[in-house]
């Protein structure tokens, strides 16, 4: 075969088709041209060709050659990927390169079918996976912060509600009115446990995100909503110290009625006034006002704090997940809620600096127009002003503890401290993780109550800190009790990793919080963390669980103790009596009588004992009853021991009492 | 006749060949087929009375896969910066691209093309961000898909490059 058709053939092999240079547009192709080169510039063996006139790309390539074939600079210059058409329409993938060969300027020009098809899949394949992925993270993120929100704005009236149940408790309440004091506690109990479970159900199948952004074309009054916010602030407000005052509107003939959602309203000047909260220093004051025009009204809250940071912009400031620098919220979805709503109905957001310090957050909606408010601004006349946090708990711990309360949240903060503190413990309070571990070394506590997510460094980091220093010192596990807004399994998996004795879910209740730190008292040794159900209402102890049923009246927990244990004698052996003489009726009726005595007391297996009995007896089955009845005894003989060990004189009580 | 090179810039998936076949085919296809290099095209402009050739240089979306080749520019007169305002990093990426073509090739006029106009209700760019783009650089909302502002973004541009200094 001759040389040339070799050289030929490789050329045609690898797709390649060679063209001398001969100056302006003309190329002279080198060796066979490749159909593929015929069907797209129409090229023919032996001659000349305008290439640069037939091909837009290689018109603009041909710059560059020639600079390079100019220089004559070594190696070759190369035009990146392109496609051309064929004489069928088929886009046909190139690549060129400038090269000298022999003294000659030659273009080389590759077809890249072969491999083009594979990389083009390659590509393809690549580029709608990343898409997807966007999506699906964009998806991800809406159902997180429809989750957020949800979490946040049903936390947020639990936290005030149970400060206020927790406040009133610790007044000397009459017993009737602890009674509904305590129905109320336990009402917002099973709210929160309602709204975890539903939240569990159903966090990873939420449907409502797409109602979240519909605009409303419902008519709320904007007064009654600020009212409505300051109000349920006013607890969370007097925990700071901090006077929260709605200012006196003077028109009360002016219709107060904005495009707005009731619900996401109220929701709108809570988050406002959790954010002012927030900043709002110790015996400053925290102003709502209404004020507004013919086609839209403006609320304000007006607070004296440090006011916004110099560089803070309104983007910035009500961003997804935007987090003030000092003392940021928890998950910076507040504001964002704010603008997203406010916008959506068609109004405006802002916040700016006061001359007189502090700062300003406002927004705007449009008036509406079909409803006038029959009593506008009426119930603003009287400014609300914050209630004195002057309310002391009057039962006291066993033994004073030494407790540091490490939580970015001003008003969970406060409420631990007020609670701890009146409950008899030395308390120290954190604001962030380095506050946390400096409180740590100079006052070497008893307990650390550490929120999960800090600024500077969260309260996983700051267990881990301490457990490295306490094993480096040799000394004992300080106990550490972590506090997470959403307690779920994964995250009592990283605080008990990350050294912590138990994680306590917020918003706690009084004895939760009080079971969790207290368990210094006893010996539990770090390496057996404890799960959340050790702080859980159905198990908390006996001590707490009377006082949660009597509002912590001592009197009348006394009462039933004795009252109990003087009756239960008679009742047991009226049990005793019917077992012996096989008698169904009367167990029935005995076990039935004893059951309600026992349950006050969350005797839980007694109390199944009891049950199960009285299905004995009226069923006439028999056959178990000698081992129910030693469950029933056994638990009973525990249930004495515990609350002889509470309240040894209320066993004296009962002894004097069965005596008579 | 004039002929001007005009470049399409953007990240990967704004919808750059796309808005080249509504304007030079006036097709649209739903499916998104990547683009690998670039490809070339054309079309005849009139401009106050003037008809100008703008050569259309579809380039491929920078990602991780493909870096954008500078010598693609070379002769450019001008350049579309499509964004995908349905993903925010797009106009990121663009602003970024914008710099960097601006240090290689000095002041050259551009439209800033915020396309898939019609899915603005899944727009995720900031409104006052937006706002902000359109107050400091020409801008021009498009769709590819129903035509909307496609035609005047580069007529808007042949005009730009007409009235630039040469």
């Amino acid at each position: 075969m001759p040389q040339q058709s070799i050289s030929d053939a490789f050329l045609a092999h690898e797709g390649i088709a060679l063209f001398e240079y001969r100056g302006g547009s003309a190329f002279r192709p080198v060796g066979k041209i490749p159909d593929w080169c015929s069907s797209i510039w129409g090229a023919r063996n032996g001659k000349s060709l305008e290439l640069a006139e037939k091909s837009l790309f290689l018109e603009t390539f041909l710059g560059e050659a020639e600079e390079f074939w100019k220089f004559k600079a070594p190696g070759k210059v190369e035009s990146g990927s392109w496609t051309e058409q064929d004489s069928e329409g088929r886009e046909i993938p190139l690549e060129a390169s400038a090269v000298w060969l022999k003294g000659k300027r030659v273009l080389q020009v590759r077809n890249l079918s072969e491999t083009f098809a594979q990389q083009q899949q390659l590509f393809q394949t690549a580029r709608d996976s990343l898409l997807a992925h966007e999506q699906l993270m964009r998806e991800i993120q809406k159902k997180e912060i429809l989750l957020h929100c949800i979490i946040h704005d049903l936390s947020q009236p639990l936290t005030s509600m149970r400060a206020c149940f927790d406040l009133l408790l610790g007044k000397d309440l009459d017993p009737a009115v602890a009674k509904f004091v305590n129905t109320g506690r336990a009402e917002s109990q099973r709210q929160e446990r309602m709204i975890r479970e539903v939240l569990g159900a159903f966090s990873a199948d939420l449907a409502g995100e797409k109602n979240l952004g519909q605009g409303v074309s419902a008519s709320t009054n904007l007064i009654a909503s600020a009212q409505r916010a300051v109000e349920q602030f006013a607890p969370a407000f007097a925990a700071r110290g901090v006077q929260l005052v709605l200012a006196p509107n003077a028109d009360s003939e002016f219709g107060w009625r904005v495009i707005a959602d009731a619900t996401r309203l109220d929701r709108i000047f809570g988050n406002l006034l959790e954010n002012a909260l927030r900043y709002s220093p110790r015996g400053s004051t925290v102003t709502v006002r209404v004020e507004g025009d013919r086609k839209a009204l403006t609320a304000l809250v007006i607070d004296q704090g440090p006011g916004l940071a110099k560089d803070a912009t309104h983007d910035q400031l009500f961003a997804l997940f935007s987090k003030g620098k000092d003392r940021p919220g928890k998950a910076g979805l507040g504001l964002y809620f704010c603008k997203m709503t406010v916008e959506r109905w068609g109004g405006e957001i802002g916040a700016e600096n006061r001359a007189e310090g502090g700062s300003r957050f406002w927004f705007r909606l449009p008036r509406s127009q079909q409803v006038s408010d029959a009593q506008p601004g009426g119930s603003a006349a009287n400014p609300v002003k914050a209630q004195s946090s002057s309310n002391t708990e009057s039962r006291q711990a066993e033994k004073s503890l030494r407790i540091v309360v490490a939580d970015d949240d001003a008003t969970i903060r406060e409420l631990a401290i007020e609670l701890l503190r009146a409950r008899g413990h030395s308390v120290t309070d954190a604001a962030d993780g380095p506050a946390a571990l400096t409180a740590f070394d100079r006052t070497g506590p008893d307990v650390m109550l550490l929120d999960q997510q800090m600024p500077g460094m969260d309260g996983l980091e700051v267990a881990r800190v301490i457990r490295q220093r306490e094993e480096q010192a040799g000394a004992a596990p300080t106990r550490i009790v972590g506090l997470s807004g959403n307690a779920s399994a994964e995250d009592e998996r990283r605080s008990r990793d990350a050294g912590m004795d138990v994680l306590l879910g917020k918003p706690f209740e009084r004895n939760m919080l009080f079971r969790a730190v207290e368990r210094a008292l006893e010996t539990v040794p770090a390496s057996t963390p404890a799960s959340i159900a050790e702080v859980a209402p159905q198990e908390e102890n006996l001590r707490a669980h009377l006082l949660h049923m009597t509002g912590g009246n001592e009197k009348l927990m006394r009462k039933l103790v004795a009252g109990f244990l003087a009756d239960l004698p008679a009742k047991l052996s009226a049990i005793r009596r019917a077992v012996s003489k096989k008698d169904a009726d009367e167990l029935a009726a005995a076990a039935h009588s004893l059951r309600g005595a026992i349950a006050t007391f969350n005797a839980q297996k007694a109390v199944a004992a009891t049950r199960n009995l009285e299905t004995m007896g009226r069923t006439q089955h028999l056959e178990n009853v000698p081992e129910e009845f030693r469950t029933l005894s056994d638990d009973l003989v525990r249930l004495k021991r515990d609350l002889r060990a509470l309240y040894p004189d209320a066993s004296s009580q009962a002894k004097r009492r069965g005596a008579s | 006749m004039l002929q001007k090179k005009v470049c399409m810039l953007g990240s990967f998936a704004v919808g750059k060949t796309s808005l080249v076949r509504r304007f030079v085919e006036s097709i649209f296809d739903e499916k998104y087929h990547t683009t690998i290099g670039v490809k070339v095209d054309k079309k005849i402009v009139e401009v106050e009375g003037e008809k100008i050739t703008l050569v259309l240089w579809d380039i491929h979306g920078e990602d991780v896969f493909q870096k954008l080749h500078m010598t693609y520019l070379r002769g450019m007169f001008g350049y579309l910066l499509v964004v995908d305002p349905t993903r925010r990093q797009t106009l990121d990426d663009a602003l970024s691209l914008q710099e960097r073509v601006q240090r290689e090739m000095g002041s050259i006029p551009c439209i800033v093309i915020l396309n898939k106009c019609d899915l603005a209700a899944e727009w995720e760019i900031d409104h006052d961000r937006i706002s902000a783009l359109e107050t400091s650089q020409t801008t021009t909302r498009t769709s590819a898909k129903t035509g909307e502002g496609v035609d005047e973004a580069f007529l808007s541009l042949a005009k730009a490059m007409l009235d630039a200094p040469s």
